[in-house]
């Protein structure tokens, strides 16, 4: 047993501390989730994303030839966890691009995709700024059932249907698509293939969907008769519902870093407020219910602390998390919702104040939380999916469905 | 960063489950539990032959010379067994205070016959409140000009009605603050004016009421300085309390384990119950809960290992180690069923167990309150 970071992740905390002070001075503070929003707020995770790539950072864990550092699993625990908690924006990008798509062309793409795609990614640059268009009107937990066609014709698929819940859409050059190119296969899981598609064919239409924090982050896609050219086609035509659990993977690892180092900022922003509120007399710091209530939620966030090492670590030995993604990701949610909840409790009535607002207390970022909470939870994967997956890959109970 | 045991850890560990799935099967544990003595001498003699009793002392005292990591891991294999005796309340309770505050003379004395196994201690710290507070602490002691004399009563102190020792915490000044003029005695349990009685708990686990009435203790029968007894309680409660709350992830796991093996096994709607998803998802948050515990667990224990200051996380581990030990064991009787609510189903034993590791040195609440404290609160 031994917890300690070495001392190049020792270092890399230190820098992060500073690129945050010297980049981040006087901007409003926005969460990783709503970058794509607001056009000035995209302006400027795109001139930090730059700079984190230049820094070395941005795709740190990358293979050189890549654009990236070879960064050990703990310098980008650290560097997620920090950046994060200091609340860089640009870190993710729309996060397609960062988060799976680089990976998995490095995985599973052909040379020339990886040639053509990937350092842009790794430049920070708007070209490498993708979205994800996996989940449909009928296909959200029942994934493999997507109905979007894809008809081989020459040396072109044709692409028909509808996309939803399609996060940074509206930003994104290109959109790394799961589409339907069997639709004759036996099984909804066999026909199922990965796309590149150039967001700016013909044919493709973005409508807009606001969240209900007035956010701009989902859009719907439709499809008109979108030519895509096969060498788009990424990895085995057909089997791309394997690809695709690989991506996903991607995904998960750095949800409880991520949301962590977010969240550990939101609590000490709420103690810090109970300790220059005064009421009856005396700070709420002193209240034992406010105590008690926040006792509980750091107590939490420890534990998705040491979740996030665990993944890490077990990463770091070249393994594969499956279950242990899913677990960060459902626990990850309870943290969020509770300390969302606790912290609305406590500024109180002001916690229904725009988070933009001049009145906002907590500079906005409790009512931020609380707003934002129930999409991430469902982001990703519900929470039932992720216990489902957990339940069968850990505990190897019987699928339910 | 390595969340694994180390080599020597990992041989300890099976070594230890070899032996108590063999020795200590649950229907000796639920015979231990109405036995007068409620521990198994012959037992306890092989765990003294495996060295266990004298695991972290040094070799001049009869032990192992191991470290406190490794007694973690063995505080893990008895909680997973729920095995009984006065192995905590001697080992960590008592030795632990002895091997830092002791004098030679005392080590020598004292360590070496309870690494032998032929001397049993408890800690009798806790009074009528029934709470782990320096200002709860009424047990007196006055000195006669030759010896100290200890009036006072102490509650839940365990398995004291069969040892040898007791160390004693009293107040020998009032003035000041709570947590000063507190003294650590060293009492013969069978000495003049010390009466025991069991109190009957719902896990038959051995906890007595212990009264002192003009009880005589030399001068030098203290473990540390006159005055310093709340220090040395702190310094055995940080540990202690680590230990136990490695014992009780121990018992959280194999709760989960039987809880879903049961799931696998018990088959309703023509289906085993596993695959239905309210009991998935129970199971879920229960590996959650478990696997969360066990990883604050050896943080705690290894930043105490490290000597870096480590209370913040010992009343993290602590807080969860209440709270998630009474949930799974709840959440694996639901699962069970009607099954897991007899005297006749293992999961029962631990349920009963939860109170007694709750309130032993702190319950939720004062650990909340030292983690809100260490938060900046």
């Amino acid at each position: 047993m031994d917890f300690k970071f070495g001392e190049k992740e020792e270092r890399l905390r230190v820098e992060i501390r500073a690129f945050a002070r010297a980049e981040l001075s006087g901007h409003s503070v926005i969460s990783g989730l709503e970058e794509e929003g607001r056009d000035e707020d995209w302006e400027f995770t795109m001139q930090i994303s730059r700079k984190l790539s230049q820094k070395g950072w941005l795709t740190m864990a990358w293979p050189k030839e890549y654009g990236g550092q070879g960064a050990s699993p703990f310098e980008q625990l650290v560097y997620i966890d920090e950046a994060s908690y200091q609340g860089i924006p640009g870190t993710t990008m729309g996060v397609s691009g960062i988060g799976w798509v680089g990976q998995s062309l490095m995985l599973f793409g052909s040379e020339e995709q990886r040639k053509k795609y990937i350092p842009s990614i790794a430049a920070g640059e708007p070209d490498g700024v993708w979205c994800t268009a996996y989940s449909e009107p009928n296909a959200g937990s029942d994934f493999a059932n997507i109905q979007t066609k894809a008809i081989k014709t020459g040396d072109e698929y044709i692409l028909n249907g509808q996309k939803i819940w399609t996060s940074c859409a509206h930003r994104a050059r290109w959109c790394w698509i799961a589409v339907r190119t069997d639709p004759g296969a036996q099984k909804k899981q066999h026909g199922i293939s990965l796309l590149i598609l150039d967001m700016k064919s013909p044919g493709i239409t973005i409508k807009p969907i606001i969240n209900f924090a007035g956010v701009h982050i989902f859009n719907e896609l439709f499809f008109d008769n979108v030519k895509v050219p096969v060498t788009n086609l990424v990895g085995t035509e057909n089997r791309g519902w394997y690809h695709l659990m690989q991506s996903l993977a991607f995904e998960r690892h750095s949800i409880a870093p991520q949301f962590g180092g977010m969240s550990r900022k939101i609590l000490e922003a709420i103690v810090k407020y109970t300790r220059e509120i005064r009421y009856n007399g005396t700070t709420l710091a002193k209240d034992p219910v406010v105590r008690h209530k926040l006792a509980e939620r750091a107590l939490e966030l420890e534990t998705l602390k040491m979740f996030s090492y665990e993944i890490t670590w077990k990463m770091s030995k070249g393994e594969i998390p499956i279950y242990e993604a899913a677990r960060n990701k459902a626990y990850c949610d309870l943290v969020m919702q509770r300390l969302a909840t606790t912290g609305s409790e406590i500024i109180g009535a002001y916690s229904q104040v725009d988070m933009w607002s001049k009145w906002a207390k907590v500079m906005g970022n409790v009512t931020r939380l609380y707003m934002m909470f129930p999409g991430i939870s469902i982001a990703g994967g519900t929470d039932e999916v992720q216990k489902n997956i957990v339940g069968q890959f850990k505990l190897g109970l019987p699928r339910a469905y | 960063m390595d969340f694994d045991f180390n080599e020597q850890q990992n041989m300890l560990k099976t070594m230890a489950r070899d032996f108590l799935v063999n020795e200590c099967p649950k229907a000796r544990v639920r015979e231990l539990e109405t036995d007068q003595k409620g521990y198994d001498p012959e037992m306890w003699a092989k765990m003294v032959e495996l060295g266990w009793l004298g695991l972290i002392f040094p070799e001049q005292y009869n032990g192992t010379g191991a470290d406190f990591l490794d007694l973690v891991v063995l505080m893990e294999e008895m909680g997973r067994n729920i095995t009984p005796g006065p192995f905590f309340s001697t080992v960590a309770m008592c030795s632990i205070p002895i091997l830092k505050f002791g004098t030679a003379a005392q080590k020598a004395k004292y360590l070496t016959p309870i690494a032998d196994g032929k001397s049993i201690w408890s800690l009798a710290l806790t009074e009528k409140s029934g709470r782990f507070e320096a200002a709860d602490i009424t047990a007196h002691a006055e000195f006669d000009g030759k010896n100290y004399i200890l009036n006072g009563e102490k509650w839940f102190v365990p398995y004291a009605h069969i040892a040898d020792h007791l160390l004693v915490l009293c107040r020998t000044e009032k003035a000041g603050s709570p947590e000063s003029g507190l003294t650590l005695f060293v009492v013969k349990a069978a000495g003049r004016g010390v009466k025991m009685e069991l109190i009957p708990t719902i896990a038959g686990d051995g906890q007595c009421r212990v009264r002192f009435k003009n009880v005589k203790a030399a001068r030098s029968d203290t473990i540390g300085k006159k005055g310093d007894g709340w220090k040395v309680i702190s310094y055995m409660a940080q540990r202690a309390t680590v230990l136990k709350c490695a014992e009780v992830a121990g018992a959280c796991q194999a709760v989960l384990e039987m809880t879903q093996a049961y799931a696998k096994d018990r088959t309703q709607f023509d289906k085993p119950i596993g695959s239905f998803m309210a009991i998935q998802h129970k199971l879920v948050d229960m590996l959650t809960d478990v696997e969360g515990l066990q990883y604050l667990v050896h943080y705690a224990a290894w930043m105490l290992s490290t000597g870096a200051k480590a209370d913040l996380y010992i009343s993290q581990a602590k807080a969860k180690a209440n709270d998630v030990y009474q949930r799974v064991c709840v959440d694996g009787i639901k699962i069970h069923g009607a099954i897991g609510f007899t005297m006749d189903h293992d999961i029962g034993c631990y349920f009963r167990r939860v109170k007694s590791s709750e309130f032993m040195l702190g319950d939720t609440d004062l650990h909340l309150e030292k983690i809100a404290a260490g938060i900046g609160l």
